[in-house]
């Protein structure tokens, strides 16, 4: 039986990028089914997603990235997926990728695979203030967990059915990427990184600017500091 | 303590008392989240009617006053009280995201089976 794989869209306010985000998914990774989870949109996304007969999940509030990605998680269990991955709806991930992704979770086993931008330092490389916050995160990593993620801040991961379970019973709220990661590794999953190039985002604006830098790198440390001294889950 | 102050405290704490026992009495509190206040309320009233007690505490802990060790006590509660809200308040928020999430999920199965569509 063929594994049945599907791509999670969270979009919030993303009128300007959702159509080509889809459009893309459906063009060159036709193999995977999508959902857009509309995380309470004010703008027109949900309008453009009902108006293309999409396959959209509308929350009734904004939960955040966190609680969008997750409900996409109970998606996929509830219908039956093996392989789910993330890829938000502002353009940068470019969905070719997800071919190699599936390869590479399938041939090495692993639970998760991560688009890492910074294993071939290709195409958009963030600006170099972030590139510095993305290190730290990964020098932190390493530390807790004794395993390198080159670019732990990566929203394009795809994951297989243990790391599917996790997360739909336990994910973080914000800013989930990092802490995510230090979850999997922590429960004993196999984790590896395939490189990809990025684009920079083509419409809206990015959720952190830069007045919350900060309180990004506080929250995102102690979140990380604080998963590694809970009890440690045993994944199934 | 004055007399006049001990009279003025326990008219104010027995007032707070009787206030929340309405509320509870009429739900619009929740018992279980009206306990750290009644357990605050208590303690103050306790300690007004015997100011003997006070100063036995207070000077076991080495508070000068011991009007102060009854501000202490009072913000020590506080405390307890605001803690109990942010627990209570995380717990909310938890089950409001579960819900959220299944409401999400539900509207779509309903969207699908009024489709006809396959599931």
């Amino acid at each position: 039986m063929p594994m049945k794989k599907l791509v999670i869209i969270p979009a919030f306010n993303e009128e300007s990028n959702i159509a080509g985000t889809v459009e893309a998914i459906t063009e060159k990774a036709p193999d995977f089914d999508y959902v857009v989870i509309n995380d309470c949109s004010t703008d027109g996304t949900r309008r453009i997603c009902e108006e293309n007969g999409y396959n959209v999940v509308n929350l009734t509030s904004n939960l955040g990235i966190g609680g969008a990605v997750q409900t996409g998680y109970k998606f996929a269990l509830e219908y039956g997926y093996d392989v789910a991955v993330q890829m938000d709806g502002d353009g940068q991930h470019d969905p070719a990728y997800l071919a190699e992704m599936e390869d590479t979770l399938v041939r090495f086993g692993a639970d998760m695979v991560i688009g890492s931008r910074f294993i071939d330092k290709q195409g958009f490389q963030s600006s170099p203030m972030r590139r510095f916050g993305i290190r730290y995160f990964t020098a932190l990593i390493k530390l807790l967990t004794g395993q390198k993620i080159t670019d732990p801040t990566s929203g394009m991961r795809m994951i297989g059915k243990r790391a599917l379970r996790l997360y739909a019973s336990d994910y973080p709220k914000d800013y989930p990427e990092p802490e995510s990661v230090v979850m999997a590794l922590r429960s004993g999953m196999k984790v590896t990184e395939v490189p990809v190039v990025m684009r920079e985002r083509q419409g809206g604006t990015s959720s952190i600017g830069p007045l919350k830098s900060i309180y990004y790198m506080i929250k995102v440390t102690l979140a990380i500091l604080i998963e590694s001294v809970r009890t440690r889950r045993t994944a199934r | 303590m004055s007399v006049k102050l001990q009279v003025i405290l326990l008219l104010l704490f027995g007032m707070a008392f009787v206030f929340l026992i309405n509320h509870v009495r009429k739900r619009t509190v929740a018992l279980k989240y009206a306990l750290a206040w009644l357990l605050l309320d208590a303690v103050l009233i306790v300690l007004v009617l015997f100011p003997k007690l006070l100063q036995i505490i207070a000077g076991a802990l080495g508070i000068a006053s011991p009007m102060n060790m009854m501000f202490f006590c009072g913000f020590a509660l506080s405390l307890v009280v605001i803690y109990t809200l942010t627990m209570a308040l995380s717990r909310n928020a938890e089950n409001l995201r579960e819900l959220i999430q299944r409401e999400a999920l539900n509207d779509y199965r309903i969207r699908r089976l009024e489709r006809h569509d396959e599931i």
